[in-house]
Order: structure tokens, then sequence, then C-alpha cells
């Protein structure tokens, strides 16, 4: 199908979901999460956010929704990469919920997670995977 | 599959495609919050050629036309455009449609795309001696120029007089570089606006010269979903939505619509209706907490489930979540709170006048 997408950005040290989200670790190696290029994209103007209930500090599976994003017309569930405890969510977005929009891989990040088990970021893709993961599915 | 004979003039234009009513359709093509408010600030086109087009004409076409609707067809004017919905013998919704009435004998009617070939059927098997039923949808463009410079946009291109002085709800025919375009001074989006209905061939053209003439109005090319959220600020009803064949007239607010005394079909129990009222009403919800309501949420009232949204969505003008609702009809009124059940929590709503927006025109 057709899509004006050009030029998608998919930085590097950086591991992606087939949901499209991103996860990047810190210096303190605590992983930094948020929706993709793509996934802003695809979604259109972003125009509210709302985390889950309690969800700081809470223990979660990987594949647990985090957070709900919705576009004028839809709503669609953010899910963590990985396993582990939620430890920082980004409350500005719930105000300024275009950062997803504008800043998909900075400004918009969605929560920081202390991961439980390393191996699982194993299971991520890489940047080029990601790519023709989300050419293929173009 | 189908596609519109502008499909190809979306995809150059970077627009989104999505599956609608059977038809690949442009959703958007830079931003429905942009292009929403280019259509309520400036212009905006949009490309509805998937809706359907049918020719009703001969000796009894009015009397046909007045055994299918509850309006009365005495009523209808020459050269006008009158909104009503078909309806079956249990008083609920078949589809909506605009009936444009050339002269009593041959009547222009356009309906949904998703319910086209339901509409046809429904009226071929009513169909009448010296009345002929033509459907013309698979090669009928219709384009929609809506805002308030679509009547500028729209004379750049058009220099009649009938143009000039066209009255909202009518219609007369132009020509476009030779072929024939009807004009109908109606529109889906609570602005002023055009809807122009030409032959597929010609389409791609005509969208292109208003595109040119447009641009310098501000205007822009519009998708399928600002026009589902500037219809639900007008509360302009969505078939499949707030009508269906589980819902009738008079608990969609349409009971304006029935006031014919023709026989028409369902007339006993929609004019029964209308006298006595409906068990459900439609209300307007206006969302003060945080969160959107979606088609289904529930709606409660002082803890009790009272109905349900039928349509929800971030309204861009206001920028709050708005939402037509179905609820009983003894239970909450404009100034209520009411709760909106948002993925299991109750988000505070309050019930407004309708329609959130005025028509601008």
């Amino acid at each position: 199908m057709g899509s004006g997408e050009k030029g998608t950005k998919v930085p590097a040290d950086t591991k992606y979901t087939e949901d499209h989200e991103w996860i990047m670790i810190d210096d303190d190696g605590i992983g930094i999460c948020g929706i993709t290029d793509h996934a802003q994209h695809s979604l259109g103007d972003i125009v509210f956010v709302e985390f889950i209930n309690n969800i700081l500090n809470a223990k979660i599976d990987a594949k647990e929704t985090i957070a709900i994003i919705e576009s004028p017309k839809a709503a669609s569930d953010v899910y963590s990469p990985v396993s582990g405890t939620i430890v920082d969510i980004n409350r500005e977005l719930e105000d300024a919920p275009e950062l997803l929009n504008s800043s998909p891989y900075d400004e918009g990040w969605i929560f920081k997670i202390k991961i439980k088990d390393k191996s699982e970021l194993e299971n991520l893709m890489d940047p080029a995977d990601y790519l023709d993961y989300i050419k293929a599915g173009d | 599959m189908k596609r519109t004979p502008l499909f190809d003039t979306h995809v150059k234009l970077g627009a989104r495609i999505v599956e609608f009513a059977g038809y690949e359709m442009p959703v958007q093509y830079t931003s429905i919050l942009e292009e929403h408010e280019a259509v309520r600030t400036k212009a905006g086109i949009f490309d509805v050629s998937h809706m359907g087009e049918f020719i009703v004409k001969g000796k009894n076409a009015e009397k046909y036309i007045a055994s299918l609707i509850p309006t009365d067809t005495g009523r209808f004017d020459e050269g006008k455009g009158v909104y009503s919905c078909l309806c079956n013998e249990s008083g609920t919704v078949i589809d909506d449609l605009f009936i444009f009435m050339n002269n009593r004998e041959n009547f222009y009617l356009v309906v949904n795309a998703g319910t086209m070939e339901k509409d046809f059927a429904w009226m071929k098997s009513h169909l009448i001696d010296e009345v002929d039923l033509v459907n013309i949808s698979d090669s009928t463009a219709k384009i929609d120029v809506q805002g308030p410079e679509s009547k500028k946009i729209i004379s750049e291109i058009f220099k009649s007089n009938k143009l000039e002085n066209l009255p909202r709800f009518y219609f007369y025919y132009d020509n476009f570089e030779g072929i024939e375009v009807m004009i109908s001074n109606t529109g889906y989006t609570g602005e002023a606006g055009y809807e122009l209905f030409i032959n597929n061939e010609s389409a791609e053209a005509l969208w292109n010269t208003i595109i040119d003439k447009g641009t310098s109005y501000g205007l822009k090319p519009a998708g399928l979903g600002c026009r589902d959220t500037l219809r639900l600020e007008a509360c302009y009803s969505l078939y499949g939505h707030e009508i269906n064949e589980e819902i009738n007239p008079v608990e969609a607010g349409l009971s304006w619509l029935i006031n014919s005394e023709s026989d028409y079909i369902g007339k006993k129990i929609l004019s029964e209706l209308k006298e006595k009222g409906a068990a459900r009403k439609q209300v307007c919800i206006e969302i003060e907490g945080r969160g959107i309501p979606r088609e289904n949420c529930e709606v409660h009232f002082n803890d009790q489930k009272i109905g349900y949204v039928t349509s929800g969505a971030f309204s861009p003008t206001f920028k709050k979540g708005v939402a037509l609702a179905l609820v009983k009809k003894e239970s909450a009124s404009i100034g209520d709170n009411v709760d909106v059940i948002i993925r299991d929590k109750p988000v505070k709503g309050v019930i407004v006048k309708r329609p959130f927006y005025g028509f601008n025109g």
C-alpha cells in the first residue's frame, strides 16, 4: 500500500521490536524505551498518552502494556520490549503528546526499565533487521 | 478492492491509504489535525467517489421515492437536495441519503458506499411501474470542496451566476472542459462548501484544477480521517454508527425527517415513534477528564449503565474527547455529568447541547 514515508530514522545502538518499540541502554545499564519513527508516522498525530495505573516501580514482563497512545481516530498499546522494573515514565508526554511525533527517539521517550535479564535483548532486532522488517511490511 | 479514479493522484500526494467500504481510500495526506484545521479555517478537498449515486426517473418517480422515505416529497423543490433515510418495515435505518430533485420525474440519489449494493437491491425490490432505477456509482466521481474559502475557489473555475446565487442545499449543472458537472451547495463537515459530481474520466483534471486554483487560498487535500472528526464535531450521523438496522431515526435525533403522509415503508412504526418518542435518545458528550471516548464505550449515570458511545474521537477544534452516545431516554440530559468507561476506567464527561460545532456558513 502507498505511504508517503521517506527517510525513516532508525538509530544505531538501539534494539527494535516487531511492535515498533525501541530500547536503548544508557550508561547505567537502564533501558530507555519509546516508539519508532516508523510507528509515529503510521499512527499520525498523537493527541493523547496514558500510562497504565501504578506502572511506575511495577515489575513487568516483556510485551506487557505500559502506556496507551491515541491519535484522533484510534488507540494503540505500547509494550515493553523486555522484562524488568519500570523506574521512570515520561510524564511530560501527558501534556505534550506531540513529542512522540516530533522527537520519537529523544524527547518522546516513554519509559525507563531496569532490565531483569539482559539476554532478552538478544531476541530483539538490530537496526538493519528492523529496517528490513518495516520495508517488508510496507 | 476497488479504487476511485483518483487513487493514483492520492498516492502521488503521499496519502496514507486504508480500506474503507471495499475501497482503497486516502485516510490522510499529512496529518488529520492539519487537514481538519485547513477545512475549518480555509478549505479542504476530499475524494468521496466511493459513494453511490442512483438515478430515479419516470412518470412515477416521485411516487416511488415517496414510498421509500419518511420525508414528504411534496416539500421538495426543483434544484434542491434533501436529506432523508431509507427505513425497513421495523422503522430502522437501511441507509441515510441525499435526494437531489431535478424535477418531479427525475431524482439524483447519493448513498453511502458501504450500503450501496444493499440499497440498490432494496430499492429494486420495491420498484413500481413507469420508474427507471439506474446505478451510476461506478462511473461517477464525487469531489467535495469544504471550508470558508470554498466559494472563492469554486468561483475561480465556474463563473455561472447560478453558482454565485446558489442557496444552501441547492444544486445546478455546469460544465468543466465540456463535461457536465453537478454542483451542490452541501457538505458533511459543518463548513460552507460544495459537492461536485462528474464522470470518472474527468475527475483527475477537475481535482488538479481545484488544487491549482485553491492552493493560494490555503486549500489542502483532506482525507477520510478528518472527514470523520469534522462530521462528528458537527454531529452529523455516520451510517453504521449513529444509525443502522438496529436504530430508528427518532432515537438518532432524526425525527425531523419523519413528516410524510404518504404510505411509505415503516410508516406505522415511525409515525408512532415520532408521536410517542423512542426508548433511547442521542446525546452529545464532552469529556472533561483524561481520555478519548471510542465507539462502544459504556456511558454511566449515577453508577448505572445508560447506553454506549456510537462515535467518539479527539476533537481537533476543541482539543478534547467528544462523543455521540445512544442512551436510555429517561436518564441523563443536557448539563448532567456522566462517566464514559474508557479501558475499564470511568472518565468524567458532561452532556452538552448539540452540535459541538454549529454550521459555519
